[in-house]
């Protein structure tokens, strides 16, 4: 900001008068923070798990198309066909993390890398089926719109924020308490302590591998479906600005927990929505605020106000390990 | 008869132009995973490299220059990786993407900053204004060769990091620290130096390769030119098993898809498809369907002594 040669505190009262000053803009930035928060929380999941699920991208994208085919092909009341609209959503995003997953456990390819190449191909795949096959739009490549029992009303008229923040809220809560409270929960984070010490613990990590990336695309999916069912009402293919990747910042910020990925969420979702008004109001660019993202993904890599950032797991650092992991990791 | 030869001397021709950018990038994760440092940032180093290369070509209108910042650019956000990986041991992946995001990021900013424009460049000196007309096809690249320096220049690398790390003493020191950090440290290799050498220079080489993009290819930076091509290189790095030679052909290979795809724009095979094959064949490798391919044994893995 000192670069761009205007007053800092000019440039962050001009951001948070963007994204907080109006009925509009708040609305605005809870509209983001839902992204954020569905795609935050997958990843978040993934992490606990010892697992890196760059692919929120591409799984969003492939939940979004899901969700709006099935919300042009059916014709039901608004709660049910609502309902399987985010259904649809959620199988799609979670299909398409599973393949990672099951090459994970099967074949033992790093889901870091096959996420990274599947989120090109979703939307190598994607531009190809709205462009043709699913094509429902003579005007641009878009599928058809959704049924208008599929599309969810704007809780305050004006804005373009619905239902589907509440519900996004209702899945951080729920991922907690399921975390901490159910075996799967267990399972899934003595696997993230140390993979060797949860297969001596009798836990079938290749399960537990494919089950946790299926739920992390599950709720990219259901971020992707609130994007088409509350926003566009139809699918295309630039339909996510990049939340996907925000959302890897959005769950190291929050240290993997699900409670604290709704701070963090909001708190990406304030610079997103800000970052437009500062650039207008206080003359500093916009990308300011991919530099602040990057930024803190880099500080929360040495995360250095307790211990390390742990991905991988306990396995790569010291045999003792093992015994002190799986000592941790005492059933509820 | 003679369209038909001419036609696959330009798809060669534009396969060459294509791969070279995914050559150095390719090449700099060669370098930096065998000695154990896994380099997700190749995309950030390239952006960088693309941007500094057009900043520097803007001010001073030389292109040994532009070369120049362009490897300095990269060199310092790949120490950027190897501080935080070698000597904080932080996790790899992670800083790798801090970087993605941070280059950018950091581009975009910088140039709405220092032009006043958003999303791009004004055009600068660059190597497509050497040579004059372009001529088109394969002769292009032995007439001009000027204007061809960098292509030129990625082939001999391939030749020269393949003799590096298989015909000398520092080579086999530097796969050894990424297969086992531990037994070449107590033979007395210095495994944290060679793991900061290996990962700076191989950031140095993926910027040149970003700066091919900027001032070799074209003649300006704008948002998204590198479009993926870090993340095709390191795609190219597995399907060549780690291997400089290998990675080149890789990168050849994906260069001639895209080549193929330019040459078939009118034909009825959907170029999403072609431009997909490179990630999935990717995936069918990692997951070992075409045989063993296998990372050194310490990628990604920090060193305590």
């Amino acid at each position: 900001m000192l670069l761009a040669k205007s007053n800092p505190f000019a440039a962050y009262a001009a951001l948070l008068q963007g994204a907080l000053g109006s009925t509009a803009g708040a609305a605005e930035t809870l509209t983001q923070t839902t992204m954020l928060l569905f795609t935050g929380l997958g990843v978040a999941i993934a992490f606990r798990a010892g697992l890196f699920n760059i692919g929120a991208e591409g799984q969003l994208v492939m939940g979004a198309l899901c969700a709006a085919v099935a919300g042009a092909a059916l014709h039901l009341p608004p709660p049910i066909e609502i309902a399987l609209c985010f259904a649809a959503g959620a199988a799609g995003g979670a299909a398409w993390a599973f393949i990672a997953g099951w090459l994970r456990a099967r074949h033992g390819a790093s889901e870091v890398i096959t996420t990274i190449m599947l989120n090109y191909i979703a939307f190598f795949a994607v531009n190809y089926l709205v462009s043709g096959p699913l094509r429902g739009s003579a005007a641009a490549p878009e599928t058809a719109e959704i049924w208008h029992t599929a599309i969810l009303q704007p809780l305050i008229p004006g804005t373009r924020l619905t239902l589907a923040f509440p519900l996004a809220l209702i899945a951080a809560v729920a991922a907690w308490w399921w975390l901490q409270r159910s075996v799967f929960g267990y399972e899934l984070r003595t696997l993230g302590r140390s993979e060797r010490a949860a297969r001596y613990a009798g836990i079938n990590t290749s399960r537990v591998i494919m089950q946790t990336m299926a739920l992390s695309g599950a709720l990219a999916g259901l971020g992707g479906a609130s994007e088409v069912l509350g926003l566009l009402h139809r699918f295309n293919a630039e339909l996510s600005p990049g939340y996907g990747f925000t959302s890897i910042a959005v769950a190291l910020l929050a240290q993997s927990s699900p409670l604290a990925v709704i701070g963090s969420a909001f708190f990406f979702g304030i610079l997103q929505n800000g970052a437009l008004s500062m650039q207008a109001l206080a003359g500093v660019p916009k990308d300011l605020v991919s530099v602040i993202e990057g930024l803190v993904i880099l500080f929360m890599a040495v995360n250095w106000w307790g211990g390390r950032m742990r991905l991988h797991s306990l396995d790569n650092v010291a045999e003792g390990d093992d015994v002190l992991a799986a000592a941790a990791a005492q059933p509820p | 008869m003679r369209e038909s030869s001419s036609l696959i001397a330009a798809v060669i021709a534009i396969a060459l132009i294509k791969a070279t950018p995914l050559i150095y990038a390719g090449l700099g994760g060669v370098l930096s995973e065998n000695a154990g440092i896994v380099n997700i940032g190749l995309e950030g180093m390239m952006v960088g490299g693309a941007f500094s290369a057009v900043v520097a070509s803007y001010y001073t209108h030389n292109l040994g220059l532009a070369l120049g910042a362009a490897i300095l650019t990269g060199a310092l956000s790949a120490s950027v990786l190897a501080y935080f990986a070698i000597r904080l041991r932080a996790d790899q992946i992670i800083v790798g993407m801090a970087i993605n995001v941070l280059s950018i990021g950091g581009a975009a900013f910088l140039v709405a900053l220092i032009f006043g424009q958003a999303g791009a460049t004004p055009e600068v000196t660059s190597f497509a204004s050497l040579g004059g007309v372009t001529s088109g096809g394969l002769a292009a690249l032995v007439t001009q060769p000027q204007r061809y320096a960098l292509l030129w220049l990625a082939l001999l690398l391939v030749a020269a990091l393949h003799v590096f790390l298989y015909r000398t003493k520092a080579g086999l020191h530097l796969r050894a620290v990424g297969e086992e950090p531990r037994a070449a440290f107590t033979a007395g290799i210095d495994a944290f130096r060679i793991r900061y050498l290996a990962t700076i220079v191989g950031g140095a080489l993926a910027a040149l390769g970003g700066a091919y993009l900027s001032v070799g290819e074209l003649d300006l930076y704008s948002d998204g030119m590198v479009a993926g091509r870090g993340f095709i290189a390191l795609a190219a790095v597995i399907f060549g098993r780690w291997t400089p030679l290998g990675t080149a052909g890789a990168c050849l290979f994906f260069g001639f898809f895209s080549s193929l795809q330019i040459a078939l724009q009118r034909a009825s095979v959907p170029a999403q498809l072609l431009e997909m094959l490179p990630y999935v064949l990717t995936i069918v490798a990692i997951a070992g369907l075409l045989g063993r391919s296998r990372a050194p044994a310490a990628d990604g893995v920090p060193f305590r002594p």
